[in-house]
């Protein structure tokens, strides 16, 4: 008591020996958290590499070749259609401005494919044109799987539009909306499957929260071990 | 009153879940009209509330804070559960994750995380030190009435903005099962839970807690069940079953394994930007899933009203116990709360469901999967129960800082118990009141105003309480410099937040938004607060008194 100098706390030095297993035990359990929380980011930081889904790989093969007039066929439109659709099946994931290019984009693409006698009426109402035909040959759309799902997106994706041409403010942003949505960080940490998740996202949204309880047991553990050893009464 | 609305339940599923069954085969239902069976469901669960309250009515203002300090460490982990599991758990969790996919999962992190920090550095010191609130400790520690002022201030500011949040949630829910206006929804919704709050005190609000965290824990876990099942995962227990959806919305899934409630194929192409880390598409980065998180973490380990929580519990042992089980009960939630995202986001991709409100995405999911319409009114009662419980706690925490931390101890001394009382009500009134008001602005994300409250509880209480505790070096003139760098800090963020809100441009506009964020500038704020505090306690002339050395030594560390 007279001595002030040796009642000082101070975590970093302790004075008596339950203070030192104290912060033995602190220090730990802080090391372990900090690492398997922020450890973990680090290495999904170092080894994540930007990857294209496969319809990224479609888009930039067929871009070139449709941007320029001369060699765009068939094929092409209904490719970009088909990506631009995938795109739009992001939906809560888009932005506004971006979907309303991607469904410009769509609805000229379709408008494009028709035959020429039946453009007029899709330009106009394409909702009404598309419940009374099927598109789904003329974008080379199956009638099942991940075709199926891009044919639904249509009635939502369409718009009415005067021509076919793309202006050259969509020629510009397509690339970069493409780009946005369709490249991902990924590595073997978010390719590893595990109990059915993606290996990441196991270890933040379930482990992580596990390792929490578990430290917490284990301090109050050693807690009530460590004051029953030095008689502390609490 | 909790089994009288459990026998009342086959009743009325009875009475009326047939007109809302067929109901939901039309678009119209996910909001905009009156639902019966929900809207009974949610007055029978309120009423039982109140009449909990009510049997424990707070005969003084010692009970009223501190509840007789009689709770088991399980009851008090239930009570730290329910208050800490709110409108910005239930609802704001999967609304992030809906939104921003992996970056919403920096919000389960730091939710849980905080606890470990709040365990091991101060939960058995704060409950050894013995005081009545945050502010109590540190005018008490700091030796300071200012401090205790400035304290009582922060915690009343703290418990408002996160108030703020939930009553947004609760706006946001009162609104789906009434179909009424979003600004009746609050103000109906904010004199339910005041007239609870002023009628229980305490001590009901602790009993409450119980029965509250058991309604919320249900009514979230059983639709998970219901969904799993119907669209083939394994359901036996969901929080493992959904893995496999994550990784179907990632590959793409397609046959469709189900229809949902309004005829679409539950079916997706490959979205993995739901999953993958900080995907551009989300617009959020590595640095923001970081800041987020540790500000979450430093800021539930600087929280008031959970602060608080510990002064309920009889002993030391007690008080870290009730924060194992209290962790325990949180992540029961925690890790079900994804499971809504994932669905909702398979759910609603077709876009004929509309863009949905974000924040009640977890009730829309459970509607949109054909969920059994009255376990959906359950759920959204669930919902309203949390940010309950959780308003109530703050309110007392609010009110208690006002009347006993700024009237009594900083401004008349000589106060009686029944004007403390009086005090502690009006606070109470003009707090809710005015959250109400600034809940009908809609500033953002119910998870992202609450995250305001984390970020300023962690770079000013935060660091008082660990450097008070574990450093008797730091004195009184070392704490407001803390303080006031911590403080500085938030104000800078939250003026530029509320500028660039409404549209503004302040030098730097950009890069403070980002490196300041309102949802995260504590990944700052709180170490520059600490290094403040110990140079500025370093190189003053000023002592910690002895007596708190010795008392900080003798009763708060055993030494």
């Amino acid at each position: 008591m007279e001595n002030t100098a040796k009642v000082k706390v101070n975590f970093f030095r302790p004075v008596t020996e339950h203070a030192r297993k104290n912060m033995k035990l602190i220090i730990i359990l802080a090391l372990i958290w900090a690492i398997a929380v922020f450890g973990f980011q680090v290495l999904l930081m170092v080894f994540n590499k930007p990857v294209p889904e496969d319809n990224y790989l479609k888009f930039e093969q067929l871009w070139p070749g449709f941007v320029d007039s001369e060699t765009r066929d068939l094929i092409l439109k209904q490719e970009l259609a088909q990506v631009s659709l995938a795109v739009l099946g992001k939906n809560v994931a888009l932005e506004e401005e971006h979907k309303s290019v991607l469904k410009l984009a769509v609805s000229k693409l379709v408008l494009d494919i028709l035959p020429a006698e039946q453009k007029n009426a899709f330009g106009q109402d394409p909702l009404a044109y598309l419940s009374e035909n099927d598109l789904r040959p003329l974008l080379g759309l199956e009638n099942g799987g991940f075709d199926k799902i891009l044919y639904d997106l249509l009635p939502t994706s369409l718009i009415p539009v005067e021509n076919a041409e793309f202006t050259a403010e969509m020629e510009e942003k397509i690339p970069s909306i493409m780009q946005l949505y369709l490249v991902h960080n990924r590595s073997f940490l978010t390719d590893t499957t595990f109990i059915g998740f993606p290996f990441h996202y196991w270890y933040t949204a379930q482990f992580l929260l596990i390792l929490f309880v578990v430290l917490c047991i284990i301090y109050a553990r050693s807690t009530d071990k460590l004051h029953k050893k030095h008689k502390i009464e609490e | 009153m909790l089994q009288k609305s459990s026998l009342l339940a086959p009743f009325l599923i009875l009475c009326t879940s047939l007109p809302i069954w067929a109901d939901t085969s039309s678009a119209t239902t996910l909001e905009g009209e009156f639902k019966v069976g929900p809207a009974i469901l949610l007055i029978v669960i309120l009423i039982s509330f109140v009449m909990i309250g009510l049997f424990n009515r707070a005969k003084d203002t010692s009970t009223y804070w501190a509840a007789g300090r009689k709770i088991s460490p399980v009851g008090a982990g239930m009570a730290i559960a329910s208050n800490w599991m709110s409108a910005a758990s239930f609802l704001g969790m999967a609304a992030i994750m809906y939104a921003s996919g992996y970056h919403g999962l920096s919000y389960v992190v730091g939710w849980t995380g905080g606890y470990v920090l709040l365990l091991i550095l101060m939960a058995g010191q704060i409950r050894r030190y013995g005081k009545y609130t945050a502010a109590d400790f540190i005018g008490d520690r700091y030796y300071s009435k200012g401090l205790r002022g400035y304290g009582a201030s922060l915690a009343i500011f703290i418990s408002f903005s996160y108030c703020v949040g939930q009553f947004a949630g609760i706006g946001i829910m009162f609104k789906w099962v009434m179909g009424i206006d979003y600004t009746w929804a609050v103000i109906i919704g904010a004199s339910v839970v005041l007239a609870y709050t002023l009628i229980s005190g305490m001590l009901g609000v602790t009993k409450n807690m119980q029965v509250q965290y058991v309604i919320i824990i249900i009514s979230f876990i059983i639709p998970l069940f219901i969904l799993t099942y119907k669209f083939g995962y394994f359901w036996l227990i969901p929080q493992v079953g959904y893995g496999q959806v994550v990784t179907d919305a990632v590959n793409g899934l397609a046959p469709a394994k189900g229809i949902s409630a309004l005829g679409h194929d539950f079916a997706t192409l490959p979205v993995p930007e739901f999953a993958m880390p900080w995907d551009p598409a989300t617009g959020q980065t590595a640095f923001q899933w970081i800041a987020i998180c540790f500000s979450l973490m430093i800021g539930t380990a600087g929280l008031p009203h959970v602060i608080q929580r510990f002064y309920v519990v009889p002993k030391a042992r007690d008080a870290r116990w009730s924060v194992v089980w209290g962790l325990f009960f949180i992540c029961l939630l925690y890790w079900s709360a994804p499971v809504y995202s994932v669905f909702g986001k398979v759910l609603s991709s077709n876009p004929e469901v509309g863009a949905l409100a974000k924040d009640a995405i977890v009730v829309y999911t459970a509607q949109l999967g054909a969920v059994f319409p009255l376990i959906v009114g359950l759920l959204a009662a669930g919902a309203i129960s949390a940010a309950f419980s959780t308003v109530s706690g703050l309110l007392v925490a609010g009110a208690s800082a006002f009347s006993h931390d700024l009237y009594y101890r900083t401004i008349n001394p000589n106060a009686t118990e029944r004007t403390q009382m009086l005090m502690a009500r009006i606070g109470t009134i003009i707090m809710a009141a005015s959250v109400a008001i600034v809940a009908l602005l809609k500033l953002g994300l119910i998870a992202q105003l609450v995250a305001i409250a984390f970020s300023l509880a962690g770079c000013t209480i935060f660091p008082l309480f660990l450097l008070g505790i574990w450093w008797g070096g730091s004195n009184r003139k070392g704490a407001w410099a803390g303080l006031l760098v911590g403080s500085a800090v938030a104000l800078i963020a939250l003026v530029y937040f509320i500028v660039g809100k409404y549209g503004g441009q302040l030098p730097w506009q950009e890069q403070i938004n980002y490196y300041l964020n309102a949802w995260y500038f504590a990944w700052l704020g709180a170490p520059l607060a600490i290094i403040a505090n110990i140079a500025v306690s370093l190189f003053s002339k000023s002592k910690t008194p002895d007596e708190i050395q010795i008392f900080l030594a003798e009763k708060v560390h055993n030494a």
